[in-house]
């Protein structure tokens, strides 16, 4: 079942085109990636879907619901930054708590105990259980995304979105929080919409990749068909260009191994 | 990238802001200008007088400034490159000028050097201090902990790789001088230098009180309005005081924006040397000494029955002020101040987080306008507030001078703010809109809890800065509303340096307090 229709999606900023009627859906439970350059227009896309930018024209059906006028907080979908956004002034808890009591969807909802409560469960979930009373500043960048991917599913959204969350982290962090990621997406069956421009990372996580390049799609596919059945020259180069470099890596590698 | 505004509730605010700095400062100002119309202004600059004074104005302000910033350029590497202890402290004692009125840092030079300055009799000059060098002396004194502090900031936070870089390719101490701290000093000085030239080319504080026959622009301007009422020819002069302020507030615009792109790679590492921290802590004594000398002369004068003949200790200089109204004047001060430091500082904020935190071009056309007071000197203002508000229902009240005062003092606190709330991570009211957390809830607990710090030193400025000023004020206070700074021109006027000086020390004293009050509270309140 879809959960997201997207229909021919158009935005310009002063008068540049940065998306040309982008449609595609998502379907529910998928973890979708969006994969392209700097520029391509997939962060426009995300922040037309959770409704901090509006589109030029077309339109945003999801469960069914045509939400393309809706604010962003009655879309019921959450999203996590790459600079994690969190709330400095405030504990880990806190952070989490904060957003179950003030929250829209949630307000009422909870107690301030049963806010506490919750949110040490999410933080449990993503490891931070240790850390409940430290400030923000005082994590590594891979814990704070952690606490704010907590804080997002504290709130239960129906469609999570990623830009770009692991960009500032090193390779270690970014493979151990990979595949939490995709353990809590399996937990939760929450959708996941990811915006990267680092094709591993897509391939590693992904249902499906969205392959785009100056505001159009070229291909929506899975990894494997991406590889095997590239749409286009795009697609085949951009897929070919990430191998090149792989190969090369491994080749020199292996050359300075054979030197030592 | 700024992007074309959309039609919103923050598009309107920001329409109102604009439309609110159009009558508090471009109005003003173009009605002080427009009365130059009225006036032959080849006339009044061509007098020989105007001439002279603009002469003169030049000169001294030109060697004040030369002084004020090799000793600050001395100071700030003593400081910031040495490994002396306790630089909070100094910074703090190097900075205490900063919390009295220019004409107080004047009467304390009168005092040590002045016909009977007790230095003067003590060395046996005659004549005193008045003058060319008087004028130098006290404007030293007055501008040189701000230009200090500009050039301390810009020591502290330059980036010490190339250092590392340049010591490893093995350059002397002199080729990295002129390699590396001179280019990088190069733009920021720029901007010391004009700063502390307007500063002093626009004050008639120490002038008034030192400078016997020697006048300045300001002192002229000053004497034309407030004594012979003469609008036009103080528009003139005043229009002639614009021209430096401006030019300093571009370059320092030019020269902010570089200043913030810049990336601090590694901190500098200042390497272990007795002689030179030695010699750090003599210059750092001589200069808290020659800070203190005049503080300390009229702390003392305020309570000598009377200088020089009479040299007993007395409450009766203390008393003939209270007389005269400084407890009701410095109930006016903290009124204003206390008043500018809450309506001023939310006024800052309100601005700085619609052009921080949105940038759009209408954004950026109130950013201008928000700093245009740079570029005013506040004599100016003051004239310009007289000649627009004067048949106005709020001309003569205490909300003019909260006015004149926001306004006069605004933009350095304005940029504080915009500064931090442009630092605050740009996505919190992203993640606060989508998760149905208000913009205004997203503010209250977590922007401004944030900026707290910054919030605290805005307030301390423009409470510091009303209860010193005798600048705008000067033309817009009478009995009512007079503030207890202005007592300090009139008691000069009538010759009782000894209750000038009281006054002095009451202003010094409550500024101290208020500024250890926030201090104590920054230190409670920042995470």
């Amino acid at each position: 079942m879809d959960k997201l229709i997207i229909k021919n999606l158009t935005k310009s900023f002063d008068g540049t085109g940065v998306l040309h009627n982008v449609s595609f859906t998502v379907r529910d439970g998928e973890f979708l990636s969006i994969l392209g350059p700097s520029g391509c227009g997939k962060t426009t896309i995300l922040r037309i879907l959770i409704g901090l930018e509006s589109a030029d024209s077309g339109e945003i059906i999801k469960d069914g619901v045509n939400i393309t006028t809706l604010p962003a907080a009655k879309r019921k979908m959450g999203i996590v930054f790459q600079n994690y956004a969190l709330f400095e002034n405030m504990t880990v808890l806190r952070n989490v708590e904060y957003a179950l009591l003030k929250s829209a969807g949630t307000k009422g909802e909870y107690s301030r105990k049963k806010a506490a409560a919750k949110a040490k469960e999410m933080l449990e979930l993503v490891g931070l259980s240790e850390h409940l009373d430290k400030k923000p500043r005082q994590l590594s960048g891979g814990q704070q995304q952690r606490v704010a991917i907590a804080r997002t599913l504290a709130l239960n959204p129906d469609v999570i979105l990623f830009d770009e969350p692991m960009s500032a982290l090193d390779v270690d962090t970014r493979l151990s929080l990979r595949a939490e990621l995709k353990e809590l997406q399996k937990r939760f069956g929450t959708t996941m919409i990811y915006i990267t421009h680092d094709q591993e990372e897509a391939y590693a996580l992904s249902d499906r990749i969205m392959v785009m390049d100056a505001g159009v799609i070229h291909q929506l596919d899975t990894p494997h068909n991406l590889i095997d059945r590239p749409a286009d020259d795009y697609v085949r180069n951009f897929v070919i260009r990430n191998i090149n470099i792989k190969i090369n890596s491994l080749i020199q590698f292996a050359r300075l191994e054979d030197n030592k | 990238m700024r992007i074309r505004e959309k039609w919103s509730p923050s598009t309107a605010l920001k329409i109102l802001l604009c439309i609110f700095w159009l009558f508090a400062i471009i109005l003003p100002l173009i009605r002080m200008l427009s009365t130059m119309a009225t006036v032959d202004v080849r006339a009044v600059i061509t007098a020989r007088k105007f001439s002279k004074a603009l002469r003169q104005s030049l000169t001294v302000s030109f060697t004040a400034t030369v002084i004020a910033v090799a000793l600050s350029g001395l100071l700030s590497w003593a400081v910031a490159r040495t490994n002396i202890r306790h630089k909070t402290i100094l910074n703090t004692l190097i900075t205490v000028p900063m919390l009295i009125p220019s004409i107080s840092h004047g009467m304390g030079l009168v005092i040590i050097l002045g016909a009977n300055g007790w230095l003067s009799r003590f060395l046996g000059l005659e004549g005193g201090i008045y003058g060319f060098w008087g004028i130098v002396i006290g404007s030293v004194m007055y501008s040189f902990p701000v230009a200090y502090l500009m050039l301390y900031d810009v020591l502290r936070y330059e980036d010490g790789a190339p250092y590392e870089a340049a010591e490893v390719m093995g350059l002397t101490a002199q080729n990295r001088f002129f390699a590396i701290t001179l280019p990088y000093l190069r733009k920021p000085m720029i901007s010391v230098v004009f700063a502390t030239f307007t500063m002093i080319v626009t004050d008639y504080g120490v002038p008034l009180m030192v400078g016997g026959k020697y006048m300045t622009l300001p002192v002229m301007m000053y004497q034309d309005v407030i004594g012979m009422l003469d609008f036009g020819k103080g528009s003139v002069i005043g229009m002639i005081l614009l021209i430096p302020a401006l030019i300093a507030c571009i370059l320092d615009m030019a020269n902010r924006d570089k200043g913030n792109a810049a990336f601090v790679a590694r901190p500098y590492l200042i390497k272990k040397s007795a002689v030179r921290d030695n010699i750090a802590r003599g210059i750092c004594i001589f200069v808290i000494v020659l800070v203190f000398l005049p503080i300390a002369s009229f702390s003392i004068l305020g309570f000598i029955a009377k200088y020089p003949t009479d040299m007993t200790l007395s409450l009766k200089n203390a008393a003939q002020a209270i007389h005269m109204g400084a407890i009701r004047y410095l109930k006016n001060s903290l009124i204003i101040a206390l008043v500018v430091s809450f309506l001023g500082t939310a006024l800052a904020i309100f601005n700085a987080y619609m052009t921080a935190r949105s940038r759009t071009r209408l954004s950026y056309v109130l950013h201008l306008m928000s700093i245009t007071s740079l570029a005013i000197p506040g004599i100016v203002l003051g004239l310009a507030y007289v000649m627009f508000f004067k048949s106005t229902p709020i001309y003569g009240t205490f909300a003019m001078l909260f006015l004149v005062n926001s306004m006069h003092f605004f933009a350095s606190p304005y940029l504080m703010a915009y500064n931090t709330f442009g630092k605050i991570n740009d996505n919190l009211e992203n993640v606060g809109a989508a998760m149905g957390i208000g913009r205004w809830t997203i503010i209250r607990d977590v922007i401004l809890p944030q900026a707290m710090g910054t919030i605290l030193e805005m307030m301390s400025y423009f409470f510091i800065n009303c209860m010193m000023t005798i600048s705008a004020v000067s033309f817009l206070a009478n009995v009512r509303n007079k503030p207890l700074a202005l007592m300090i021109t009139q008691f000069e006027g009538q010759m009782q340096l000894e209750c000038a000086a009281f006054v002095s020390m009451l202003i010094l004293s409550v500024n101290v307090v208020m500024k250890y009050i926030l201090f104590v509270m920054k230190k409670r309140t920042t995470f």
